[in-house]
């Protein structure tokens, strides 16, 4: 077929210098208002928090201004961090273990309809059971050591990915099945080059909401009867009166997790090259 | 002289069964019938077919919505098995000829992979069902050439335009080398511009590369402006109506649609198509 001239001369992207400059131009322009934004909106927030508890006359215990809890977050690091370090593990392990557990399972299911049937229907009904119920039984089965926060990271997370990646394994358009028919491949090829493929935005967003969970998890564990640990921390500062210190500790969480959801986010943009007309 | 066209032009619907199988046969189908059974009950998509489509000849499907002209292509592609009556492609059994990468096909809405490239699309069918590359058949990167996509190698399908897609589907569906393209309404989303180019651009390639190619159509001047053969389906059950010639000669151009040949025949169609 003959190439058509009129929309482009040779083919393939045509490079305007100053179109081009013009588009990055506004491209960054985007960008930065998009990272500014939010943090005009932090530092009103902050002001308008140090301003109430000054007018109101609100005493620290109940609730301190943020420089307090900044004096605190310099003053306390090493503490946080010592605390932060084993809630950090437990969150990432119980990450890793979950996930994977719920790749493989979606992937027996997608191979193996009767397993599904037969499963899928219990993995709903242990999702149903809370986590402040399940953390207890944990811990009682496996005593007081990193493992239950694990297991509790790990269950927490399983989930949505195993929903997510059932979905994204299952849910490939039909043509493309159709064509891998035409073009008379195996079910492994069909696994590996289309259901796979079909999965990854899926995947990826379920994997964005467990690096959130997972950390909210591990500090769930923490609350049963331990000593270290972000969420440990939090109960020893809320049965100290120590105000500033929760503060701190909350803070230096959920920092951990927003870095844990950015990593994740990197690692999609990366991997996820194209866009998806179906993942949601 | 319109109307001399128009009587000579159909061959009613007994006829389009032929007598004898010869070598140089691309499909022939023999009393085919499918039916669909769903809960609301069976569908009789297509009611004891028989067709022969000879090697080298470009053949358009055109009737009716629903009269079954998708259902006849995936039953020569071997994607659906008929209820009854026999099939056979190149001389063999469907699946024969699908396992020899004898069979192209284009789909509707392009079907390409969105996490591919455009040449990593072109490149699929190398790379699934054990297949090579055939002595004499062009490279992906030069059909994506051939079908006018040279510099867009590298452009994911979100990137390209429906007409862009469906040529690198097309390129696809050529990569193999087939002795039969099946083609569903492959330009039925496009604009009217766009669609004449590729429809000039696909004779092109069929003249260059001597493929049987049956197309499927809802345009009856696709069809005329296309087609050596316009087989002519009626709907419910969906069944043969009539095989009807095209005259003109070849290659054909554009400005043949302007000629009174090529407006007898597409009046001939559409009051076939009126009776269906
Ligand atoms: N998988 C299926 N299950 C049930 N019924 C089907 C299936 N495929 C096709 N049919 C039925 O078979 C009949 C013929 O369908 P087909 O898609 O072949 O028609 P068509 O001629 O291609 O129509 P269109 O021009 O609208 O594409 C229709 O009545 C349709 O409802
Ligand atoms: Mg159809």
């Amino acid at each position: 077929m003959a190439s058509d001239a009129s929309a482009t001369v040779s083919g393939g992207f045509v490079v305007d210098q100053a179109e081009q400059a013009r588009f990055m131009a506004a491209k960054r322009r985007l960008l930065w208002r998009k990272r500014l934004l939010p943090v005009g909106a932090v530092i009103l927030l902050l002001v308008l928090w140090h301003w109430a508890v000054v007018a109101f006359d609100i005493k620290p215990f109940i609730a301190p201004t943020p420089t307090a809890v900044f004096r605190v977050l310099i003053q306390r690091f090493d503490i946080l961090m010592a605390n932060l370090m084993p809630t950090a593990i437990e969150a990432v392990c119980g990450f890793l273990l979950g996930n994977f557990a719920a790749i493989a399972l979606a992937t027996a299911f997608v191979h193996n309809r009767a397993a599904e049937e037969a499963f899928f229907p219990i993995a709903v009904m242990v999702n149903t059971i809370p986590v402040v119920a399940k953390a207890p039984i944990l811990v009682l089965l496996l005593g007081n050591g990193m493992e239950p926060k694990i297991a509790i990271a790990a269950l927490i997370c399983f989930f949505p990915t195993l929903v997510n990646m059932v979905r994204g394994l299952q849910d490939v358009n039909p043509q493309a099945l159709e064509l891998m028919r035409v073009l008379s491949a195996s079910p492994r090829e069909i696994f590996l080059k289309i259901r796979v493929q079909n999965s990854l935005p899926y995947l990826f967003s379920a994997l964005k909401i467990a690096a959130s969970t997972s950390v909210i998890g591990a500090i769930v564990g923490e609350w049963i009867g331990s000593v270290k640990g972000i969420g440990a921390l939090i109960i020893q500062a809320t049965y100290a009166f120590d105000t500033p210190l929760l503060y701190a500790t909350i803070a230096v969480g959920s920092t951990f997790s927003a870095c844990f959801f950015g990593v994740i986010g990197l690692i999609e943009r990366h991997v996820v090259k194209w866009k998806s007309d179906r993942a949601g | 002289m319109t109307a001399a066209v128009a009587v000579s032009g159909a061959i009613p619907a007994g006829t389009a069964a032929p007598a004898k199988s010869g070598a140089a046969e691309a499909v022939r189908c023999e009393g085919v019938t499918v039916r669909f059974t769903t809960e609301r009950g069976t569908v009789t998509a297509l009611d004891g077919v028989s067709l022969a489509i000879h090697a080298g000849s470009f053949l358009t499907l055109l009737g009716p919505s629903g009269c079954g002209k998708s259902t006849l292509l995936r039953v020569i592609a071997d994607l659906v098995p008929p209820s009854a009556g026999k099939v056979a492609v190149l001389g063999a059994k469907p699946e024969v000829a699908r396992r020899n990468r004898d069979i192209g096909f284009v789909f509707q809405d392009a079907a390409l992979l969105p996490w591919r490239t455009a040449l990593q699309n072109v490149q699929l069918p190398f790379e699934v069902g054990g297949a090579q590359q055939r002595p004499g058949t062009r490279p992906p990167e030069e059909l994506l050439k051939l079908v006018g996509l040279a510099g867009w190698e590298n452009a994911y399908p979100h990137e390209l335009s429906g007409g862009m897609r469906q040529r690198v589907s097309i390129a696809r569906a050529l990569v193999s080398g087939p002795k039969l393209l099946l083609m569903d309404e492959p330009f039925g989303a496009l604009d009217e511009i766009t669609r004449d180019r590729l429809n000039e651009e696909l004779l092109d390639v069929w003249e260059s590369t001597g493929t049987t190619i049956v197309f499927v159509t809802h345009s009856i001047y696709e069809a005329v402006f296309l087609s050596q053969q316009v087989l002519m389906l009626a709907a419910r059950p969906g069944r043969v109506r009539a095989l009807v010639p095209i005259t003109l000669p070849s290659p054909r151009r554009l400005p043949v649609r302007e000629t009174a040949e090529f407006v007898a025949l597409a009046g001939l169609l559409r009051r076939e198509l009126e009776n269906c």
